[in-house]
């Protein structure tokens, strides 16, 4: 049963044709059929059912569709009622993290991981999720201490290279958190270059290729990550992702027929919220009000879809209420609520922005410099800053971090990049009349 | 033993993880039971949470040392094979109480029969492994184990195992390195898992008279798990070897509180009678005797103590050899040869004590005690030559040991007929 589990997870991960979306989506729905069946031809099989566990987990990952995840749960389940005591439910319990980390469970998420962990599987791959679940809870040292176990010291070289993929782009994540963007870029390069040596499944390789277009856009660095959103797409064709990235770019370049063309595409594939709102900001920059006013009343529609839509997007659309100036009450309650379970620097740049938002000044003050205490040079995060120091009334750090904005990337946002440059013009202003005003007089 | 040193170095040296997460006020074993108690509310037709209670009852037996969980154990077993006869998890959590309570032949036969039927999984080689070490039937043990590694290379039952073995058989740095490699995948919230590897290294550390290296582990374990009874037992160990004999009274004293084991209770007799309070000494020896002569005949017992305890401190070869006569016809590992040995060798048997010395080392285990036996044994016998070589190995294995005394003495005596048979050539 042993061989059969890892025969499963050897299919999962690099026998996925290569080619288009559909391709990849009618492969692992092949796959959903045939363990559907052997379990229904051996309702002992514990490793067909965390089989089909991971099957739907990697249907929801290509989907986005929240009913996998439930689908998902359900099998494990039926897996680890068979076995739960043994190394080799290591995979079920790990899957379930998985699953967990889905649904923004992250503590249930870093539980799971740690009672597969428990088991001594000798299978690294639970400190993954552990790493991510602690990364989400703000604990970045952990994460940190957690990704360096993934190595694999009694694999095959082939499995030492999937851990070192694995460890490089999550990393690479912690680096660019750390500050430090440009090891972020190198670690992400060099997962790409290790994703493409295992031959590993286009949509894996495309999600690197993607994150690493994000890295380098959140750098400033537009054309290399245009070519990077691009090559992701060529990976896999119709790729979510790098369309919605590339549409970033397409908007960062003032090709806002472009950029609407390519959200669209991104919501027709998987309907994010973040890239509904992004295409009503589109809309808003042409002067296109009531196309825009349609793709925000989207944003809630998803948002509020049901109930595991409300726990994942909680914070998005507290941002998304935030930046639109809509519903302020609901955005600070919902960033307050993601708070809760979620301590990374982003949750507490939410919260400041909201905060910043409903006109609590000093609160937001301390809320941002949470976010800002890893270091991390982040546009979004410096323009947050500059805005809510302005409004304090530290022109001083209100500048310098609007300079860092615009220094990091002057096309942070589709709505709020003009802001930032205004809002330091403005600033670099009112200085020299003030001291145009206290300059002594000759007479 | 160089990287023996380094590795005990960089694990005590190794930063803590998650150093930031509060501490946790229940132990892992109580956060097992009480998963499994809400699982059980949730689904009380299921069997599975029934077994994951079971198991959390025994690791609590492992983490307090009160064996009565064993039978809340075996109440959740029960009810869980009621609700699905058979179920493997169900059964595998029955070898566990088996294990635990001392029946290993009992443990050996049922974890066979569910291995002929699910021969694929990993544990239950585990548990194969456990009770043949135990029994002494050490080829079949390893090949246990291998089956282990086989089946999930570098998964981290098979390497504790595996680290056992390699102890018995004196490879004592690759004992090291599995423990290590074990040690470096348990998450940080095993918290007992974690204590009780740093504490089987110390003692390994120990053995070979690294007492430095042993403390740091035993400290670190206590760290991991306050107040951890077999951390407290080495500790007091690595006292002793140190002469510093009212600690480690204190240590035992401590360790006593709560569930005393008859083991327990006799190294804290010996502990007082080193520490020179002979009067307490004498009422604890009584207190051992009293408590291990209710056990000779059952599974769990403390002959081997108890074989120990009557050579040592009531000159009774007799008594002695009769329990180390009735514990060898049920097992045969390494620590009952030897005890077994020693006994004959006290009721003037030499050359049956020396066979069943040969038997012990010839498995390869390299213990200062043993070694000692070997010696006395082989003096006893007139073969001077194999008693100096046995009482050297023994004293340069561990300089430190309960029986380093003894065997310098044994050696000084065997000097002059040494240089004597020299002289005469």
């Amino acid at each position: 049963m042993i061989r059969k589990i890892l025969f499963l997870m050897f299919m999962l991960i690099y026998l996925a044709q290569p080619g288009r979306l559909q391709a990849q989506q009618s492969s692992t729905n092949d796959l959903i059929k045939t363990l559907q069946s052997r379990v229904r031809r051996y309702p002992e099989d514990y490793a067909g059912y965390a089989g089909l566990g991971a099957a739907y987990l990697q249907k929801g990952r290509e989907t986005g569709d929240a009913a996998d995840f439930e689908l998902a749960k359900g099998a494990l389940e039926k897996s680890l009622d068979l076995l739960s005591n043994d190394p080799a439910a290591a995979f079920a319990m790990t899957q379930m993290a998985v699953v967990r980390m889905a649904e923004h469970r992250f503590d249930e998420a870093l539980t799971w991981a740690q009672k597969a962990l428990a088991l001594g599987s000798g299978d690294p791959s639970p400190w993954a999720i552990a790493g991510d679940a602690l990364a989400d809870m703000g604990d970045y040292t952990g994460a940190a201490e957690a990704y360096s176990k993934l190595d694999s010291v009694f694999g095959s070289e082939d499995e030492k290279l999937a851990f070192s993929y694995q460890r490089d782009t999550r990393m690479s994540f912690l680096r660019f958190v750390a500050g430090d963007t440009q090891g972020a870029i190198n670690l992400m390069r060099s997962a790409i270059q290790k994703a493409v040596e295992m031959h590993m499944p286009p949509e894996n390789v495309a999600w690197s290729q993607y994150q690493l277009g994000e890295e380098l856009f959140q750098a400033g660095e537009i054309a290399p990550a245009e070519k990077m959103y691009l090559a992701s797409l060529e990976e896999y064709p119709g790729y979510y992702r790098g369309l919605a990235g590339l549409a970033k770019v397409r908007a960062a370049q003032g090709k806002y027929n472009d950029a609407a063309d390519l959200f669209k595409k991104a919501i027709a594939a998987v309907p994010y919220p973040e890239y509904a709102a992004a295409l009503g900001d589109v809309f808003r920059k042409i002067g296109n009000a009531q196309e825009a006013k349609k793709q925000y009343q989207l944003v809630e529609f998803i948002g509020y879809l049901n109930q595991v839509n409300q726990q994942i997007h909680n914070r998005d659309l507290a941002l998304f209420y935030a930046d639109h100036e809509l519903k302020l009450n609901e955005s600070l309650e919902l960033a307050r609520k993601e708070l809760e379970v979620r301590h990374d620097i982003y949750t507490w740049d939410v919260l400041a922005w909201s905060l910043y938002k409903n006109g609590k000044i000093p609160e937001a003050t301390d809320a941002i410099s949470h976010a800002l205490a890893q270091g991390t040079r982040d546009a979004q995060l410096f323009f947050h800053a500059g805005m809510i120091y302005e409004k304090a009334g530290d022109s001083a750090k209100a500048r310098s971090y609007l300079q860092q904005a615009l220094a990091t990337n002057a096309h942070f946002s589709i709505l709020y990049s003009e802001k930032a440059a205004e809002t330091l013009a403005r600033l670099t202003q009112k200085e020299i009349v003030v001291s145009r005003q206290e300059a002594p007089s000759v007479r | 033993m160089k990287t023996l040193g380094l590795a005990v170095l960089s694990l005590i040296l190794a930063p803590a993880i998650y150093a930031q997460a509060p501490l946790k006020l229940t132990t892992p074993a109580e956060q097992k039971i009480a998963w499994a108690e809400a699982a059980i509310k949730a689904h009380p037709d299921r069997s599975q949470p029934y077994n994951e209670l079971a198991v959390g009852y025994v690791n609590r037996v492992r983490e307090t040392a009160d064996p009565s969980y064993y039978d809340q154990a075996e109440a959740a077993v029960q009810k869980s094979l009621q609700l699905t006869p058979d179920n493997l998890e169900g059964q595998k959590a029955r070898v566990m109480i088996l294990l635990g309570r001392g029946d290993f032949a009992g443990a050996l036969d049922l974890a066979k029969a569910l291995n002929k039927k699910t021969p694929d999984d990993v544990l239950l080689y585990g548990f194969i492994a456990d009770a043949a070490i135990e029994l002494g039937d050490y080829a079949e043990a390893e090949q246990a184990v291998q089956w282990m590694l086989d089946l999930r290379p570098g998964n981290v039952p098979a390497l504790l195992r595996g680290a056992t073995l390699r102890r018995l058989y004196g490879d004592s740095e690759g004992a090291m390195l599995f423990f290590s490699q074990a040690y470096q995948q348990m998450p940080p919230t095993q918290t007992e898992d974690l204590a009780w590897t740093l504490t089987q290294m110390a003692d390994l550390q120990m053995s070979v008279g690294h007492i430095d290296d042993s403390e740091s582990l035993l400290r670190s374990a206590l760290q991991k798990f306050p107040r951890y009874y077999q951390a407290q037992e080495s500790l007091a160990r690595v006292q002793t070897a140190r002469q510093r004999y009212s600690e480690a009274v204190e240590l035992l004293r401590k360790r006593n509180l709560s569930f005393p084991t008859a083991a327990s209770r006799y190294a804290l007799a010996e502990a007082l009678e080193r520490a020179g309070q002979k009067a307490e000494a004498d009422s604890a020896y009584r207190e051992f005797e009293t408590s291990a002569r209710r056990t000779i005949d059952s599974a769990d017992n403390a002959n081997e103590e108890l074989i120990f305890y009557y050579l040592a401190h009531r000159h009774n070869a007799a008594e002695a050899l009769r329990i180390a006569q009735i514990e060898i016809a049920k097992r045969h590992d390494v620590n009952i040869l030897d005890a077994y040995a020693w006994a004959l060798y006290s009721s003037a048997h030499y050359e049956e004590a020396q066979q069943q010395i040969a038997k012990a080392l010839a498995v390869g285990v390299r213990d200062a005690a043993m070694l000692y036996h070997a010696g006395a044994i082989a003096e006893s016998l007139k073969d001077s030559s194999a008693a100096e070589r046995f009482l050297k190995a023994s004293l340069e294995l561990n300089p430190s040991s309960d029986t380093a005394g003894a065997a310098r003495e044994a050696l000084e005596k065997l000097a002059p007929t040494s240089a004597e048979a020299r002289n005469s050539k």
